[in-house]
């Protein structure tokens, strides 16, 4: 038995928000509180990074592995264990709470202590999804998400805050139902619900398809693709600025992950039928939410819009069922992880000074923040797939392995890579360049705070871009065995 | 010779109601000490020698171990309750020690309705009962919604007595035996029967379309005897109806399982769709009520696969989770009286902490989202549907608890999200506090540490 690393992992943010809430809220201040929860993130995201120096790249299936019978009459264990897959998003999840944290603290004043708390259960149930590989606790953990982000938009929400969180609850929980069935349904059959286990068995073909059908249900809602779309710009666009940056950030990767670690190896067959279909979904996602998003008014639902886009590159690129799709679709959700949750920083800055979001209420903004603007071109080009910067490489590789597929594929999602340029540009241009307006004139300039985590963030995606292999180091191995 | 070892749990609490009649009329607050008493006394009893007093029947293993396990779960029950109606009765006025006789009597009924082997026993176990929750709904005899619920419970129940009636005597026409086990070559009559005696079983749990007291009588009637409903009679109900499924083999008789497979359809769906405009919290619980037992015939219906164990938990869970609520609604008050509405819970998130996040765990658990215990309380259910084949009813359960997620969401979002009104007065009820605090424990530490409950149940049915 070694070190329970991915226990710890877990264990420590619920630690923390119990002592937390168990201290008396009157006497802390915000900025302590605030405090606080950055030293048990920091020293999260620093726990995790233990993770990649230890991780052996050489071997086959999970390492760090947990065992311990949990409900032994039904055969559901506390199974968890990590590869290649997860450990980048674990680092990624980890990563981002802290910051998350950081760019609240000016903007949330009321109930600090209830805010960082929420933030702490989150980031270990998001860390649970990571690391689980038994599907019942697989599942418990990817609902148990929902609660705090519930709370999170419904309590520091915008006006319309309400009928967002509401939508966003209610549609996840409604596609992750049909996948609790199919969940029990696979338990019944393989009387186990250990992730290697079931990649083994073989289903009826008829029902493969159904099960598959069950738990795109789910992943598609989380991810989101085409038709379950809408309830991400609501979450966006009402969420604040902390709770975009997560669920932009790591929860919409909860779905892709989902589609990668239980949906192919599980549905090879499915996997194969349906693949038409989710091109097909996908494409409509590239083109049609990026005219969207050229028409959109508010900054954060053109990211949001914008999202839905680049998750679109990563169904294709997960379903052409090739290691350069799969990886590509990967990469880019890392540097989606990365870059539109920057993206949403970015537009929480000025919301935070100017209390708009209205594309029209800016002008000019490069003359009284010129700090501010050159963040903003690095991860606006990011999001466009500027070659240097990670955005290029996962776009470059799933359109690559799309011309494997057919060159239809390739043209459509090309034209998406176009339209993300020209909204990307348009959004720039119209908020940073032009008349200075004279409300605008007061706007402060990015504080040290901000710069801070602006470069930790611009950082991580030059290298990513300069330097890919170290992230395709790490999947290579574990994403070839889950390609048939 | 009857035995009447086997008896002993009956005639402690026949017992238990002659010393509370004695003590009662000069000292209630000791005729509550001696019940408290009791009942653990009882429960001590059950815990160690539970198995021993049937051993000298012919009972199956098994059913003396339903016996049991139920025994206890409502001896426990009736501490807890006990415990909790002082407060709550005094507000209203309506500390008498009556009251707690009335409880004495249901649990006393329940208990017979349990063992029961013979129709005849039941019916008389399931009057004793019913008799006794028509008096706790009418017991605020000033209050006229009150009364009115006493007596919509009473004339519905007296015709739903009159159905089980009617249908036990086709049985017994048809076959000459009054017994429960002993029906084996059914004819058309004795199918007419039987299903006239589950339609009077459904309307003592509530199922729909056998509901429609249900709203009105929670309503009406003073919290303290809607939580009494809520939990332990309808347990009690539920089990012999379990009883009456399991020994008479209703699975396969065909036209019999279909009638429970469509009660349990309209009842998952009618009871979030009532649920969902409800504005008024006692009647928002009575369809979620409604829900539940849905869930509840569904892990009946599948017992097959997991034994009783799946169904056991779901209760144990739902009776922990509604006694919580109830707490915490009981130890609440406005200027006004009793409250209500739900809109009255707004902002209550600023005023309390220990009964908001209480609350929040109540309501997310029954809604089924993890890690509460709700959630595996649901799981084990549809494990058991699913592997015994009802995949169709399986679906409309979990569709259901999406749409029943809304209204659960919406009294989340009524404490955490809405700004304070009317503040509610705080009752320091401190009984109702170790209450609902311990029950929101068990439910958010289930997740962590499970093995305590499963054992109990499992134990008990090895």
């Amino acid at each position: 038995m070694s070190f329970p690393i991915l226990s710890l992992l877990i264990l420590t943010p619920i630690i923390g928000a119990l002592t937390l809430s168990l201290s008396s809220s009157t006497q802390l201040k915000n900025k302590t509180i605030f405090l606080s929860g950055l030293w048990i993130t920091t020293g999260e995201f620093l726990l995790s990074l233990l993770l990649p120096i230890f991780y052996d790249k050489s071997k086959n299936g999970y390492q760090f592995i947990e065992f311990h019978t949990w409900f032994d009459k039904f055969d559901i264990n506390y199974y968890v264990g990590v590869d290649g897959v997860s450990i980048p998003l674990i680092l990624l999840t980890t990563f981002l709470v802290p910051i998350c944290l950081l760019c609240s603290i000016n903007s949330i004043q009321n109930r600090a202590k209830e805010f960082v708390i929420y933030f702490l259960l989150l980031e270990s149930f998001i860390i649970g999804v990571f690391v689980s590989i038994d599907l019942v606790i697989f599942y418990v953990f990817f609902e148990a998400v929902l609660i705090p982000m519930f709370l999170i938009i419904g309590i520091w929400g915008g006006e319309n805050r309400l009928y967002a969180t509401f939508k966003f609850f209610l549609y996840t929980l409604a596609g992750s139902v049909l996948m609790l069935l199919a969940i029990i349904y696979i338990i019944s059959k393989v009387k186990s619900g250990n992730i290697e286990l079931i990649s083994d068995f073989k289903f009826d073909q008829q029902i493969e398809l159904v099960l598959f059908l069950c738990f795109f249900a789910s992943f598609a809602v989380k991810v989101p693709m085409f038709p379950f779309h809408t309830w991400l710009p609501d979450a966006h666009v009402q969420a604040p600025t902390s709770g975009s940056v997560i669920l932009a950030g790591v929860l919409l990767k909860l779905g892709a992950y989902g589609f990668i670690r239980l949906s192919l190896p599980f549905f090879e067959y499915a996997s194969i039928y349906f693949q038409p279909m989710i091109f097909a979904l996908s494409c409509v996602a590239i083109v049609y939410t990026s005219i969207v998003a050229l028409r959109q008014l508010d900054m954060k639902k053109m990211i949001a819009y914008s999202s839905v886009a680049h998750m679109g590159f990563v169904t294709i690129g997960i379903f052409t069922l090739t290691q350069d799709g799969i990886n590509g679709a990967y990469f880019q959700m890392i540097s989606h992880g990365i870059v539109s949750a920057a993206l949403f920083l970015i537009v929480g800055v000025v919301y935070e000074r100017h209390h708009t979001r209205m594309i029209s209420d800016y002008s000019g903004v490069t003359n009284v923040m010129p700090k501010y603007s050159f963040f903003f071109m690095v991860f606006m080009l990011s999001s466009v797939g500027l070659p240097g910067t990670s955005g290029f490489v996962g776009e470059f590789l799933v359109i690559m392995s799309t011309i494997s597929v057919s060159v239809y594929l390739t043209f459509f999602t090309a034209i998406g890579v176009i339209l993300g340029a020209s909204y990307m540009l348009l959004l720039y241009k119209n908020i940073n360049f032009g008349d200075l307006k004279s409300d605008i004139k007061q706007l402060a300039d990015l504080t040290n705070i901000e710069i801070f985590y602006f470069s930790c963030l611009a950082f991580l995606t030059m290298l990513l871009g300069i330097y890919p292999k170290l992230l395709f180091e790490m999947i290579n191995k574990s994403i070839s065995l889950s390609i048939i | 010779m009857i035995n009447l070892y086997q008896f002993i749990p009956e005639i402690f609490i026949l017992s238990l109601i002659l010393l509370t009649l004695c003590f009662g009329l000069f000292n209630k607050d000791r005729a509550i000490s001696l019940n408290t008493l009791g009942f653990i006394l009882l429960s001590i009893l059950l815990l160690n020698y539970g198995k021993d007093f049937y051993s000298s029947t012919q009972l199956s293993l098994n059913t003396i171990n339903l016996f049991v396990l139920s025994k206890i779960i409502l001896s426990i029950g009736s501490i807890v309750f006990i415990l909790l109606l002082k407060r709550p009765l005094k507000n209203e006025n309506l500390y008498r020690y009556e009251y707690v006789l009335f409880i004495l009597f249901a649990i006393l009924g329940s208990f017979v309705l349990i063992s029961s082997n013979n129709f005849l026993t039941a019916f008389i176990g399931l009057e004793l009962q019913s008799l006794s929750l028509y008096l706790m709904a009418a017991f605020n005899t000033k209050n006229l919604s009150s009364n009115e619920a006493g007596i919509k419970y009473f004339s519905l129940g007296a015709l739903s007595s009159g159905f089980l009636l009617f249908g036990i005597s086709m049985i017994y026409y048809d076959t000459g035996s009054f017994n429960i086990q002993n029906l084996d070559n059914f004819t058309t009559i004795s199918e007419i029967g039987l299903s006239l005696v589950l339609i009077s079983l459904f309307f003592k749990v509530s199922a729909a379309p056998f509901h429609i007291w249900t709203p009105d009588v929670y309503e009406g009637s003073p919290t303290i005897s809607t939580l009494f409903f809520a939990t332990l009679p309808k347990f009690a109900s539920l089990i012999f109806l379990f009883r009456v499924y399991q020994e008479l083999n209703i699975s396969d008789i065909k036209s019999l399982n279909y009638i429970f497979q469509m009660v349990c359809a309209i009842s998952l769906l009618v009871g979030v769709y009532g649920a969902i405009t409800q504005k008024v919290i006692k009647r928002l619980l009575a369809f979620s009520s409604i829900n539940h037992i849905g869930f509840m015939l569904l892990g009946i219906m599948s017992y097959q696969f997991m034994s009783e164990g799946t169904l056991f938990f779901y209760l144990i869970i739902y009776l922990i989770t509604t006694f919580g609520i109830f707490a915490v609604l009981l130890n609440l008050r406005t200027v006004d009286g009793e409250f209500t509405k739900i809109s009255q819970l707004n902002g209550l998130r600023f005023t309390s902490n220990s009964k908001s996040i209480s609350m929040l765990v109540f309501f997310f658990s029954l809604a089924g989202i993890p890690p509460f215990a709700g959630f595996f309380a649901k799981f084990f259910i549809l494990s058991a549907s699913i592997n015994d084949g009802f995949i169709f009813l399986s679906i409309i359960a979990v569709l259901s608890s999406v749409i029943a997620a809304f209204y659960y969401l919406t009294i989340i979002k009524n404490m955490f999200f809405n700004k304070l009104e009317i503040e509610l007065l705080e009752d320091n009820n401190k009984t109702g506090k170790v209450i609902f605090i311990a029950s929101g424990l068990i439910i958010t530490l289930f997740f962590i540490y499970p093995d305590p409950l499963i054992n109990l149940v499992d134990n008990l049915f090895k």
